[in-house]
Formats: C-alpha cells, sequence, structure tokens
C-alpha cells in the first residue's frame, strides 16, 4: 500500500491534468445525452436498456483511448525502465494504472445517472433493469480496461496499442455470431467468450453469477496478463 | 570489505544475439568503476541487468547481498539508477517528480522533506524545484535524474553515459559530482569515451562484443608516472643503452619512426625530462600518459578484433 497509494496518484494526475480524460468524458455524455434524449421523446417508456448498449459500444472505441497510452507511453518515453527499477512490485504498477483508467471510466459512467434521475423524475421506471444495468456496465469496463492495458504493455506504440485493443473487444463482443457456423463443442467455447452474451442479462435486467465471474475472471486474467508481458524482459 | 554488487557469470541473449558473455565482476564500497566499451559493447545491458530491468538469461547478480532477481525488492531498493537518455515524467514539476520518486523509494513523510532538500541542496536544483521538467534543460534534466536516484541514500549509483549531451561545463559539474558523491556511496558509470572514465574511475572494466576483456585499476600499475615523450634525432638503441645505466626509468613503448616513446619514471615527469637532458636528447614534446588506460584499451581490443 506505501507504494501504490503514490503509483496510483501519479496515474490519477496523469490522466485527470491531461485534457484526454475531459474530451473523452464529454464526447461520450454529449452522444449518450442525444441518444438518451430523441430515444425518450419518440418511445416515451422510462427504460435505459437502449442507453446500456449504446454505452457498451461507446466504450469499446473510448477504453482503448484512455489505456493505449498506459504502458506505451512510458515504454517509449522510458520511464518504465525508471519505474521498474524502483523498489516496486510489477503488479503494484499495474494495478495503479488500471485502477486509475477505471476511475475515468466510472466518472463517465456515474455521470449518465442523471438519466436515471430524469426518468425516475418525471417518469416510473423499474429500477432492477437500471441498477443491474449499471452493474453490466461496470463489469464491462472493467474487463475493458484490463484487456486494454495487457495489450498496452506489450507494445510502445500507442496507435498500435488502441488498434488491436479496439479489434480485439469487437471480436470478443461479437464473437457468439460466429458460433452458430461452429461444431458443437466450439459452440459452446465461442458463445461463453462473448461479452454480448454476458453482457445482455445485466442490460434486461436478470442477473446470473456466471456472467458476474465471467467479467471478473476476464479481468483477472488480463491483469495477469499484463504483469506477464511487463516481466518479460 | 564486502563488495556492493557481485556479478557472476552473467550471460544475456536478445533472441538468437548474444550481448552479454559470461561477464563477472564486483564492485566495492566506495568506489567508483567504469565499465569502458564502443557502442554495443554491452555496457548498458550490463546495468540493465543490474538494475533488475533485464533478467540474465544466465548468470547471477547481488547488489547489497540481495540477488536482483530473487529478491528483487531488496536488492533495488539498495540502488539508484540514471539511464542513459535520462527519461523523466515531463509533465510533472522538478518538486512534485522527486516527490513521486521517494514516495516510491519508500521514504515516510518526514524523511522524504528531509531527502528532498538534502538532494535539492546537493544538485544545485534551488532555482528549478518549481519548474516543468519539459521546461528544463539537458545539464538540469541530467541533475534532476541523478537527484532521484539519490534519493533514500542508496548504496550504489548507477549512471549510463552520464555526460552524453552536456556542454564541456556540465560535463566538467557531473565529473566533481561523481567524485564527491563517491565518498558516499559506490558508484558504477558507463562511457565510450575513454578520457571521461580515465577521469572519475577507480577501476575500469573493459567490454567488447559482450565480453569483459579485463579489469583494469587505474594509476596501479608499476611504481612511477608514466611520461610520453617525443624526441628529435635519437637513435633507440643510444637511449636504450642510455637509460639501462639510471635506475628508476625504463622504456616501456616505443615507436622508434617517430621518435615517441613511453616511460616510466619513478621520479615523475620532471625526473624522466632532467634524465633525458643530461642524456643529451633533444626534447620536441612531453606528455603526461596518465593511466595507459588507452594503450590498453586499444591493445585489448585490436586483439580481439584480430
Amino acid at each position: 500500500m506505501k507504494h501504490f497509494l503514490p503509483l496510483l496518484t501519479k496515474e490519477l494526475r496523469a490522466l485527470f491534468y491531461s485534457p484526454i480524460a475531459y474530451i473523452i468524458i464529454a464526447v461520450f455524455l454529449v452522444l449518450m445525452g442525444y441518444s438518451f434524449t430523441l430515444t425518450l421523446f419518440l418511445n416515451k417508456f422510462a427504460t435505459l436498456i437502449h442507453i446500456f448498449f449504446q454505452s457498451a459500444g461507446l466504450l469499446f472505441l473510448l477504453i482503448p483511448i484512455i489505456t493505449m497510452r498506459l504502458f506505451a507511453e512510458e515504454r517509449k518515453a522510458g520511464t518504465l525502465e525508471l519505474l521498474l527499477t524502483a523498489p516496486v512490485r510489477e503488479s503494484q504498477v499495474v494495478l495503479a494504472k488500471y485502477v486509475a483508467s477505471l476511475a475515468v471510466v466510472l466518472t463517465m459512467i456515474a455521470l449518465t445517472g442523471v438519466y436515471a434521475a430524469v426518468l425516475g423524475m418525471f417518469g416510473a421506471p423499474d429500477w432492477g433493469p437500471i441498477y443491474s444495468g449499471y452493474v453490466g456496465l461496470v463489469l464491462l469496463a472493467s474487463t475493458l480496461v484490463a484487456l486494454g492495458l495487457a495489450i498496452s504493455a506489450l507494445t510502445s506504440n500507442q496507435v498500435i496499442a488502441a488498434i488491436v485493443a479496439i479489434g480485439i473487444s469487437f471480436l470478443l463482443w461479437t464473437i457468439d455470431s460466429l458460433a452458430a457456423m461452429m461444431p458443437e463443442g466450439l459452440e459452446r467455447v465461442l458463445i461463453s467468450l462473448s461479452l454480448l452474451a454476458h453482457f445482455t442479462p445485466f442490460a434486461t435486467g436478470a442477473l446470473y453469477t456466471s456472467d458476474l465471474g465471467f467479467f471478473v475472471s476476464s479481468t483477472l486474467l488480463a491483469l495477469f496478463l499484463a504483469m506477464r508481458a511487463l516481466a518479460r524482459r | 570489505m564486502t563488495p556492493v554488487i557481485v556479478a557472476e557469470s552473467l550471460t544475456k541473449y536478445y533472441g538468437a544475439r548474444l550481448a552479454v558473455d559470461g561477464v563477472s565482476f564486483d564492485v566495492r564500497p566506495n568506489e567508483v568503476m567504469g565499465l569502458l566499451g564502443p557502442n554495443g559493447s554491452g555496457k548498458s545491458t550490463i546495468l540493465r541487468i543490474l538494475t533488475g530491468y533485464l533478467r540474465p538469461t544466465s548468470g547471477t547478480v547481488r547488489v547489497a547481498g540481495y540477488d536482483v532477481v530473487t529478491h528483487g525488492l531488496q536488492a533495488r531498493s539498495h540502488l539508484g539508477y540514471v539511464p542513459e537518455d535520462v527519461p523523466l515524467y515531463s509533465a510533472m514539476r522538478v518538486i512534485e517528480f522527486l516527490e513521486f520518486m521517494g514516495r516510491v523509494r519508500g521514504l515516510d513523510r518526514t524523511g522524504l522533506r528531509a531527502a528532498i532538500d538534502e538532494v535539492i541542496e546537493r544538485l544545485s536544483l534551488g532555482s528549478v524545484r518549481g519548474l516543468l521538467i519539459s521546461k528544463l534543460s539537458r545539464g538540469f534534466r541530467q541533475r534532476a535524474a541523478i537527484a532521484q536516484a539519490l534519493l533514500g541514500r542508496p548504496k550504489l549509483l548507477v549512471l549510463d553515459e552520464p555526460t552524453n549531451g552536456l556542454d564541456p561545463r556540465q560535463i566538467i559539474e557531473v565529473r566533481e559530482l561523481i567524485r564527491t558523491l563517491s565518498r558516499d556511496l559506490s558508484i558504477i558509470v558507463t562511457s565510450h569515451i575513454l578520457a571521461e572514465i580515465e577521469r572519475v574511475a577507480h577501476r575500469v572494466a573493459i567490454l567488447l562484443e559482450g565480453k569483459l576483456l579485463v579489469v583494469h585499476t587505474l594509476g596501479a600499475q608499476g611504481a612511477g608516472t608514466r611520461v610520453r615523450v617525443r624526441l628529435h634525432g635519437a637513435d633507440e638503441t643510444t637511449l636504450r643503452s642510455f637509460l639501462a645505466s639510471k635506475p628508476g626509468i625504463t622504456i616501456v613503448e616505443a615507436v622508434p619512426s617517430l621518435g615517441v616513446y613511453m616511460l616510466e619514471s619513478a621520479g615523475g615527469t620532471v625526473g624522466a625530462i632532467r634524465t633525458l637532458v643530461e642524456g643529451g636528447f633533444a626534447i620536441e614534446e612531453v606528455g603526461a600518459s596518465g593511466s595507459g588506460l588507452e594503450e590498453m584499451f586499444l591493445r585489448l581490443t585490436e586483439g580481439v578484433r584480430q
């Protein structure tokens, strides 16, 4: 903890002192606000299901932009050498970057809470799917941040880190579409890897521990891979 | 005295390329050890292994008694490192950078304040403490990097090409700093510039193509001072027979075609000149040869390349 806090503070400062975090949050909120308002006026249903799916779609694009610089920038600037030759553990460095990046994404998601508040003030929404939808978004964000972090740890090029992270995230989102064409054994594996298949129940108000377990374990696996990528020197 | 660093049979492969080949050496307390070699000779790789940034393919390094691979945290807490291109967090102010590095090194609030004040004083960083690192000159960047390495009073300071890109005045300052710091800690410094190493190091490890050719103690060969002289119209046989009768002065190396002779003189440079004048030799040029490192380096590297 003694070493973790300064590392976390450094990462938070790097993210919140630069305009990147604010621009990403602003773009996300403008697009989501537009979508929320438009859908609400057209449908007149007090629901956030479409917002959860659209948010997920935007997270695929925006999270890699947040995570691309985490290790790639330090590797290119040489500061990674300074950091990893200090008496800190690789796991502390990885966790600090993960927590700081997730904090930006959680801030972004938390600000959309205003939509739920609007629905509550002017309508009678079913709160169950709203709560579970937010839990799903947080879990999805956690996995995507960890994945972006692991990819950033493999390269010194930020653009490559972002593009590969977006590619892999989309592949994992839609991989269940391939399942129908595969033999039975492989079909199950592909469906079980699908981010969409595990996110949909949360967005529609169904909470399963298997989905929770999937996001937690995929986050841990990606963080582990990030640590291994750092250790392989 | 227990060595601060003991490196044994260090080997490092980058893929199929052998970068460091079975290198062993040690560094004693308060000693400045120079690693000298041309670019690509494995100096930086060795430093990266010593500091725990790279894992050796085989071999071991112990810093203050701790293995850098199996007890990395403890080993790293005893060393401060300034990598070659002086990487720093450009978006931080000098004081923020030092606070961050101090906290990462495990200093508590009270200790941190005192440690930062000490390194700022020592490295004369007071005038730039509030400046963004991106606004610093190369000289101040180098000082800030050394300052962070000294936080927590490590037993070992590792400097990779510390005079690269500095102007002559800054080079002299870094040289003086290394000398001063070696009163309190051990230092490993690399350079591909022989004169730089010669001026600061107590011992020099000469590297070529990943191999350690020799560890040379500066100023310890022979009993006297080495003097390089160029004589006008001198006959080598006459000079040799004359010097044979003079105790305390011998020819170490000779290039008779140029009239250049390397002498070892117990009476120093003055003694050598007196003897030569006494023998009627016309001296065209006299130079102190220093440590003999240049000759040794050329001889060794030539031997390997052939």
